[in-house]
């Protein structure tokens, strides 16, 4: 489903973010980027949405050269992907319901389908009572649901998150990652980076551990160490 | 398809709420450019009436009498063409009474009293002299020495009544062009502007729209459409400006004294026409390319 080789990022000058990252993440995988801050996680994830091109190397996602790719052909990528952050990313300006059905608004769904498939995804991630609130009004567990149920809306392929845990206390995260496993076992693959150990290990699943931009360990059913 | 017409348009009308100080800034500044271009047009087009009588080089008319016979006509003709050395013969033109009836609506155009005296029968008919030699003091000489010729009225020179009128149009039409050119170039200017504050203020929109995969036209097109509509009621009003302004002038012009020439400074209902067209496709087009200035560089947020 992911294939990088030989993946080299360089910001500016000489910036090494990325240095000789080769990995591949098959169908329906769950697996952790590990690492301390600026280690290169999220370059990875960026390279992987194609937010980044990569200096040197290939990126393959769902298929498709990422590296080649022409701009015009990077929203049909990023239909594919889900996105989630620290940040949520969410609209203030939008209510819960609003949020998720922009994400199918902005790629030319029909209103049937956005009427349909926004309640069920809300539902999904346990926020069918909330559909009219705004996301002032949500605890940070309740925000990066509905990022969830936005990046999920569309169906994806693969979800790709960025310490969607970071803000959030270990309860909240737990179940955070707990809806992420869900969203797994309908058969999407899932890559997240993090830094937080207690997920990792409850967890156990294949980790990838990412230190100044190299690969320092690659274990089935790791442990964050 | 539908849908995304809808959201379009819908987004294009909510931002144009939201900016509408900065909206009406570029609005007022194409509607005054454009009126401005509307008004170089008009002025013209109202000179060219004063001069239609003059196209060609033409330096002198020699006007005969309604009544003159044929052999007169004929006369004047071959006075006309023994100077092969002063007078481009192959140049020289008659203009019979139907030709001469033409003309004339033109020039009375907004002197109904001359015009309502003139008839094909009564008016005079006329020569057109284009000269060879620059030398106005040799043209002056000839012209009084064919006032003297039995059947001719009148001799016109270009002199007396064109050149004034010529430089004058010239300047005008130098200064308002200039004028119009900047005041676009601002026009432009404030519309991009007015796309790019839009823009930043939906930086977190846009970020979300490329994040789930909008196309970049998805998103370009709301912020296209805005510049254009901006251009667009500009070109509006600038059409009402021009034909108040028009109005106002061609009922000014009708309490001068007929004959004095003022009168024929007039444009015809079509042209007027003509022109709002033309205000309304550079509206379009001033707002379409500030616009989209602004929506290809600003779209990386």
């Amino acid at each position: 489903m992911i294939t990088l080789e030989n993946v080299t990022k360089v910001y500016g000058a000489d910036t090494l973010a990325v240095d000789d990252v080769s990995f591949e993440v098959a169908k329906g995988d769950f697996i952790f980027l590990v690492g301390p801050s600026g280690s290169g996680k999220s370059t990875l994830l960026r390279l992987m949405s194609r937010e980044e091109v990569a200096t040197e190397g290939e990126v393959w996602v769902a298929g498709r050269n990422v590296t080649d790719m022409a701009p015009s052909r990077v929203p049909f990528l990023r239909r594919s992907l889900g996105n989630i952050f620290q940040d949520y990313k969410l609209l203030l300006n939008k209510t819960v319901f609003e949020n998720v059905a922009f994400a199918l608004e902005v790629i030319g769904k029909p209103r049937h389908v956005i009427r349909e498939q926004v309640p069920f995804v809300l539902d999904l991630v346990g926020l069918s009572d909330k559909h009219e609130r705004f996301p002032n009004q949500l605890s940070g567990g309740e925000q990066q649901r509905v990022s969830i149920a936005r990046a999920f809306v569309n169906r994806p392929l693969i979800m790709l998150a960025d310490e969607p845990t970071g803000n959030l206390d270990p309860t909240t995260s737990e179940g955070i990652v707990a809806l992420l496993q869900a969203i797994n076992e309908t058969g999407t693959t899932v890559v997240m980076a993090t830094h937080d150990h207690r997920v990792v290990n409850m967890m156990r699943r294949r980790v990838i551990q990412i230190d100044r931009g190299v690969v320092v360990r690659d274990q089935e059913r790791g442990v964050y160490e | 398809m539908l849908a995304r017409i809808e959201y379009a348009l819908r987004e294009t009308w909510a931002s144009f709420r939201r900016n509408l100080t900065l909206t009406m800034a570029a609005v007022l500044t194409s509607a005054i450019a454009l009126l401005l271009v509307g008004a170089t047009f008009l002025i013209q087009r109202a000179f060219e009436n004063l001069l239609v009588q003059w196209r060609g080089d033409v330096a002198m008319i020699v006007f005969v009498r309604s009544d003159a016979s044929p052999e007169q006509v004929a006369l004047i003709d071959s006075t006309l063409r023994a100077a092969p050395s002063v007078i481009d013969v192959e140049k020289l033109r008659y203009l019979d009474k139907p030709e001469s009836y033409a003309e004339a609506q033109r020039i009375f155009a907004g002197d109904p009293v001359t015009l309502s005296l003139l008839t094909p029968e009564t008016i005079p008919t006329q020569f057109k002299v284009v000269p060879l030699t620059e030398d106005t003091n040799l043209v002056r000489s000839l012209a009084d020495q064919y006032r003297t010729l039995p059947g001719v009225e009148a001799v016109a020179l270009a002199e007396d009544e064109f050149e004034v009128i010529s430089t004058l149009s010239g300047f005008v039409r130098t200064v308002t062009l200039i004028m119009s050119l900047v005041l676009l170039a601002v026009a432009i200017g404030l519309i991009w502007n007015t796309i790019r504050t839009a823009m930043f203020a939906r930086r977190r929109e846009i970020e979300v729209m490329k994040l789930v995969g909008a196309t970049n036209w998805f998103i370009r097109v709301p912020f296209m459409l805005e510049g254009l509509l901006q251009g667009l009621i500009g070109g509006v009003v600038s059409c009402l400006g021009v034909w108040a302004l028009n109005s106002a002038w061609t009922t000014g012009v009708a309490t001068f004294q007929p004959g004095t020439g003022i009168s024929s400074l007039v444009v015809p209902n079509g042209y007027l026409s003509g022109v709002m067209v033309i205000l309304l496709a550079l509206g379009a087009i001033v707002g379409a390319i500030g616009s989209a200035i602004a929506a290809s560089r600003f779209l990386d947020v």
